[in-house]
């Protein structure tokens, strides 16, 4: 299979402000959100990052996805390295996050048509993307209404539909059913699976293990900023439950800290 | 009383240990400060050999000793030089500041007038432009000096009786008096509200909503998001500020009622340049509020810290209340804003220098041309973009 993402070595501090210093009870300046991670993804699967909050999953991924540049180490997407070339990276990549929200004021039809141009998506591939994608989620009954007006499961539809309109070989979703109710978050999760079946890569990070057990070929548990284990989930698992095995790995690594 | 007293600790910790809130106390004096201190330095002081010309008629020994003074360097002509109405002509035009007209013998009938006997007193009539700084001030000290002396001899003469119209500024010129004192100052602060609700709501208000890091991950380049942001805030400052400013040129007619108002006097120069300043200040108010809306967390502490940038914008306008003409330094025209005002005052008051004109635009475009380089940095600076 291709690697289409490799992620070497990467490495990222954040410097903490007085406020949240307080907040985390230390007197430490920066705080190591990233600590050497490593691994890849291959062409048709969906690769899930799993471990509690503040582990360092959304940092790697806001990396991957251009957002915020990395200390040390690189992410290579297709091929194209983030650090060297991030215009080229982000016409390859899809990137969805609870964090990015959509300018209420605007419909999805216009959102879709916006991100299309600024993707330089060719008109006639733009309209029957958008047809296709409209249709498959639903939106197509509400593509004229506001964003404000849309309940949560529609609006995380959009976002989905938005974050395909340049064609991503790549797919980057942080928290993708979270906060949705179950029938929106069975939309989502049986559309991840249709995409892994169109061949394209999907990174997703998750405190969830139903839909890492559901829908990953392969995770990734990173605590405090580190990679603790990146296997396939039937080696992870060994027979037993995917939480079960999370939290042995959990235990272990607090054994190892102390 | 201890209750009293906790709320007011309470809130005399919240303001003076924020930061926040103690830079925004602190502020405006430093501005102030600051910003006249800087205005004052290039402000070349009044020229103490400018030399007054004033003619008199009538002219007595008694009150020759009233031309001579430290503050103002008169020359003094007698009004046998020239005729009457080719003085009033001057000093319409500006040549002549003043006209002194001491009634025939007016010492003795100063000496024998008695104020109780109901006859008009000797008269004293000056003649003067409002419109002109230099007349003004000469009428205002001769005014000063022989009110002084009448006072002292018990009222035993008038000083510009009568319904005679002493004022020699035509109508235009007290039309561009007007508008110069009112509108430069006026147009600033629409101009910059107009920005400042527009600007804090798309790139702070984008911030605060999460919806910027959609476009940062698009492949365009930061400096076309920066410019496409700026151009289209700063079309909609204009037309906010444009509004604005058409409700004050359409009421103004009502508003000075008794001055036969008309905007007749500006040509169709006046007003392409009048376009061309507000444009260019627009874009500069733009950039400004967006470097301030780009390390903002919310529209709130976007408009907080817009607020130094409003007390300049205030004190540079209320500078040109008193103004009847523009600065004359060229090198004055190459600070932001500060010569946007210099123009509106040149334009309005009918002083209008193209040279000042075109040093304005083009330091406030190659401002603004460096201000998106800035903002297209910020817009890629992850600590600016995703501070918490």
């Amino acid at each position: 299979m291709k690697e289409i993402l490799k992620i070497t070595d990467l490495r990222k501090t954040f410097n903490l402000s007085l406020k949240q210093r307080k907040l985390e009870g230390t007197n430490v300046k920066k705080k190591v959100a990233v600590d050497g991670l490593s691994f890849s993804a291959y062409e048709g699967e969906i690769y899930g990052l799993l471990g509690p909050n503040g582990a360092g999953k959304t940092t790697t991924l806001r990396v991957i996805s251009t957002l915020i540049k990395a200390d040390e180490g690189d992410v290579f997407v297709d091929g194209i390295s983030v650090k060297e070339n991030p215009d080229e990276v982000r016409k390859r990549i899809g990137f969805m996050t609870s964090e990015m929200k959509m300018e209420g004021f605007f419909t999805p039809n216009y959102l879709f048509d916006f991100f299309s141009e600024l993707h330089n998506v060719p008109e006639q591939v733009k309209k029957s993307r958008k047809d296709m994608l409209f249709k498959k989620f639903g939106i197509d009954k509400f593509a004229e209404v506001k964003i404000s007006d849309l309940s949560t499961g529609m609006k995380q539809k959009v976002s989905l539909a938005i974050a395909l309109v340049n064609d991503p070989k790549i797919l980057v979703f942080d928290e993708p059913t979270s906060g949705l109710d179950v029938i929106t978050a069975k939309v989502v999760t049986d559309f991840l699976l249709s995409l892994k079946e169109e061949g394209r890569t999907i990174i997703i990070s998750t405190h969830i293990f139903s839909l890492v057990e559901k829908v990953c070929d392969r995770v990734g548990i990173v605590i405090d900023g580190k990679m603790k284990v990146s296997d396939t989930i039937g080696n992870i698992m060994g027979g037993k439950s995917l939480e079960e095995a999370f939290f042995e790995i959990y235990k272990g690594s607090e054994g190892k800290e102390q | 009383m201890k209750n009293i007293f906790a709320i007011f600790k309470k809130e005399l910790r919240r303001f003076f240990t924020d930061k926040r809130m103690l830079f925004m106390l602190i502020m405006p004096g430093i501005i102030i400060f600051a910003l006249y201190s800087l205005i004052g330095n290039f402000i070349p002081e009044a020229d103490p050999d400018y030399t007054y010309i004033v003619y008199v008629e009538n002219d007595t020994a008694e009150f020759a000793s009233f031309h001579t003074n430290e503050m103002y360097k008169t020359e003094i002509h007698s009004i046998s030089e020239w005729d009457k109405e080719s003085v009033l002509n001057a000093i319409k035009e500006g040549d002549v500041h003043l006209f002194i007209s001491y009634e025939e013998d007016i010492i003795n009938k100063i000496a024998t007038y008695e104020p109780s006997s109901g006859d008009p007193a000797p008269r004293i009539e000056m003649y003067y432009n409002s419109s002109s700084m230099e007349s003004s001030n000469i009428f205002t000290y001769y005014s000063g000096i022989l009110n002084a002396y009448e006072a002292t001899i018990s009222n035993k003469f008038d000083i510009n009786p009568g319904l005679t119209q002493y004022d020699m500024a035509t109508q235009e010129d007290m039309t561009a008096r007007v508008l110069t004192s009112m509108l430069p100052y006026m147009m600033m602060i629409f101009l910059f509200s107009g920005c400042m609700a527009v600007v804090t709501e798309s790139i702070a208000g984008e911030k605060e909503r999460g919806t910027i890091a959609s476009l940062l991950i698009t492949p365009i380049k930061r400096s076309e998001l920066a410019i496409g942001k700026i151009l289209a805030l700063s079309v909609t400052s204009l037309v906010s500020a444009g509004s604005s400013f058409i409700g004050l040129l359409v009421s103004l007619p009502q508003l000075l009622k008794g001055m036969n108002f008309t905007l007749d006097i500006y040509t169709p120069g006046a007003y392409f340049a009048l376009l061309a300043v507000l444009i260019v200040t627009v874009l500069i108010f733009t950039v400004l509020l967006s470097m301030v809306s780009a390390i903002s967390k919310s529209v709130k502490e976007a408009t907080s810290y817009g607020v130094p940038l409003m007390l300049i914008v205030v004190v540079l306008g209320l500078s040109t209340l008193m103004s009847t003409g523009s600065v004359k330094s060229i090198w004055l025209y190459l600070i932001p804003l500060y010569n946007s005002v210099q123009c509106l005052v040149g334009i309005f008051s009918l002083t209008f220098n193209p040279m000042h004109f075109v040093v304005t635009v083009i330091s406030n475009l190659l401002f603004v041309v460096g201000g998106v380089f800035v903002l297209a940095k910020m817009f890629n600076n992850e600590k600016i973009m995703f501070s918490r």
